[in-house]
């Protein structure tokens, strides 16, 4: 292993470094480095059977891998012992399990009394009443619904505060409702400081929040996509558009016109290329941002990998 | 830790298998008890409730105490594999050896409950019989179910005890080859099915006498055996033992 790989990337609260598992001589995962720093959501997407839930498996230390390492908050959870768990909050494989005979309160109370925490009452009844489970946290969780098994899914993993947060397909089988809830919390969490990991199939929901992008295809990370850039393109409907678009190219202030399909789009300052147009006597239909459409893209680049 | 054992022990109970075997320690004595034919063909006439409990061990220790010790072993971690709770408690920042750990002592406590179970359901079996003083006796102590003389219920009761304890000593390496096979194939079925193939097997082994001493099948008969156990217990124990550390070292790099 080389230096580079060795040394850890400062600062990062998730980093998997060249991570592979093969079972048997079929490589699942190949080669997988990224990191995850600290108040940053990042997406894993990718068709089925392209190795989210074993590379998430690897991650929390449920599984090993053939090679490479994972680091929590600097400490190597294959080596580090237990103890590297203790920032970790996560939920592998939807829906989340829970023993079917203990009610949602006494399930939470066990990932308590597991997680080292004293006096979690106070922190129990908060997080049921987070994702609106206390009407049915006393209840035997065999009676509980798919979606209501997956609130208490992120419930308990979060129920530690932890600074890590890894999460299977979080939002399968939740009502539209259930889905903005969940959306919300991470949102917040991240904004709080904490590095949070979920796969998902939900590209378009999940673009709205998320950092970053890893697509994996094929057991490789294909390709990182940063969605930082939000809300700097916009697209336009007008008129002639091929004779609008000839005429931005010529507006200071406006920048990398191009025509997709009948909207014209751009960067820069919509107020000046509305007024610019809007001066030439163009007929404006509608200004819009132009939001980076993840799953286009995303179906492009699996469908050429 | 104790917490977690008090847990384990409330899902133990709970396990469909433990149930069912615990039912059936529970009413096999009664088989015996009152079904005179059955003791006609084994040329075997009762004459004192503490009698049953003998009958009880040597037709249970043949093939169902064993059978019902592996599979409850089994399904202690199988059952958590299949409903997705290992998952569960193995995020948590608790080292996995201390739950297979709290696992393992629970599936070593459960011989000595199914064989409990078996021992009350017996002596209540046995109760028309009459549970006072008796000449006789009570299959598992000197002179087998003819006895050498008198016999006091406390004696009787000691005998007994005595039987019982060794037959769930005895009981001990299938519930550790039970678990280990558990952690190895993470399925019930496959476990059992392992454990109980293995004990087949060694069965037939004895057909190497060389190899005899050394079968696990050669001291389930170990409670009426005393010239036996100053080397069959220690051998048990190791086995239990070693089955146990083996489950715990893999366990530790099992992928879930
Ligand atoms: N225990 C195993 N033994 C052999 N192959 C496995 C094992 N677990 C997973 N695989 C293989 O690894 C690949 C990735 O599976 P994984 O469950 O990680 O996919 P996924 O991306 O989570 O899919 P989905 O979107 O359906 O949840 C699959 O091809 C699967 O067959
Ligand atoms: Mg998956």
């Amino acid at each position: 292993m080389s230096e580079a790989v060795a040394a850890s990337t400062s600062g990062a609260a998730l980093e998997a470094q060249q991570l592979g598992k093969r079972y048997g001589r079929k490589p699942v995962l190949e080669n997988i480095t990224f990191a995850v720093q600290p108040g940053e959501v990042y997406a894993l997407a990718g068709p089925n059977g392209s190795g989210k839930t074993t590379l998430i498996r690897l991650l929390t230390g449920l599984a090993f891998p053939t090679s490479g390492v994972v680091r929590l908050l600097g400490q190597d959870i294959y080596n580090g012992g237990y103890a590297a768990r203790r920032a970790l909050g996560a939920v592998v494989e939807a829906p989340a399990a829970f023993y079917p005979h203990l009610t949602g309160r006494q399930n939470l109370e066990m990932v308590a009394y597991l997680t080292g925490m004293l006096n979690a009452g106070a922190r129990i009844r908060e997080v049921l009443a987070r994702l609106e489970l206390l009407a049915v946290a006393d209840q035997p969780v065999r009676t509980f619904s798919l979606g209501q098994r997956q609130r208490l899914g992120l419930a308990s993993a979060i129920l530690h505060e932890p600074q890590i947060l890894i999460l299977d397909e979080p939002t399968s089988g939740l009502d539209p409702q259930g889905i903005s809830k969940v959306h919300e919390i991470l949102a917040e969490l991240a904004w709080k400081g904490v590095a949070v990991l979920l796969s998902t199939h939900h590209l378009r929901e999940v673009s709205a929040y998320a950092d970053k992008v890893g697509i994996l295809g094929g057991g490789r990370l294909l390709e990182e996509v940063r969605l930082g850039a939000k809300g700097e393109t916009y697209r336009l409907r007008v008129d002639d558009a091929p004779r609008a678009a000839a005429f931005l190219k010529t507006v200071p202030g406006v920048q990398n016109v191009s025509l997709r399909d009948v909207n014209v789009i751009f960067e820069g300052s919509p107020n000046v290329a509305l007024a610019a147009l809007v001066r030439e006597n163009f007929q404006v239909q509608f200004l819009e941002p132009d939001y980076f459409d993840l799953y286009d893209y995303y179906r492009e680049r699996v469908k050429n990998a | 830790m104790l917490r977690i054992l008090i847990w384990e022990l409330g899902k133990l109970v709970r396990l469909r298998s433990v149930q069912i075997g615990l039912l059936a320690a529970l009413v096999l004595p009664a088989l015996w008890a009152f079904a005179p034919g059955l003791r006609a063909q084994y040329g075997l006439e009762l004459v004192s409730g503490w009698q049953v409990p003998a009958l009880s061990l040597l037709t249970g220790m043949d093939f169902l105490f064993p059978f019902l010790t592996a599979m409850a072993a089994a399904e202690v971690l199988g059952s958590e594999v299949s409903m997705g709770t290992l998952k569960l408690v193995l995020l948590r920042p608790s080292p996995r050896s201390r739950l297979l750990g709290a696992k393992i002592v629970v599936v070593l406590a459960y011989p000595f409950i199914l064989l409990l179970v078996s021992l009350l359901g017996s002596l209540w079996a046995g109760l028309p019989f009459g549970l006072g003083s008796f000449f006789g006796g009570t299959g598992v102590g000197e002179g087998s179910f003819a006895g050498v003389g008198q016999l006091s219920p406390a004696e009787a009761l000691a005998e007994l005890l005595r039987a019982y304890l060794l037959a769930g000593v005895v009981l001990w390496p299938l519930s550790a080859l039970a678990i280990l096979y558990a952690v190895i194939f993470l399925s019930t079925t496959s476990a059992a099915l392992a454990a109980v193939s293995t004990l087949l097997l060694m069965r037939l082994l004895v057909a190497f006498p060389a190899l005899q001493p050394f079968l696990l099948t050669s001291y389930l008969d170990l409670y009426v055996r005393p010239e036996a156990v100053s080397w069959g217990l220690p051998l048990l124990i190791i086995y239990t033992v070693g089955f146990s550390l083996l489950a715990l070292l893999i366990f530790e790099r099992k992928d879930i």
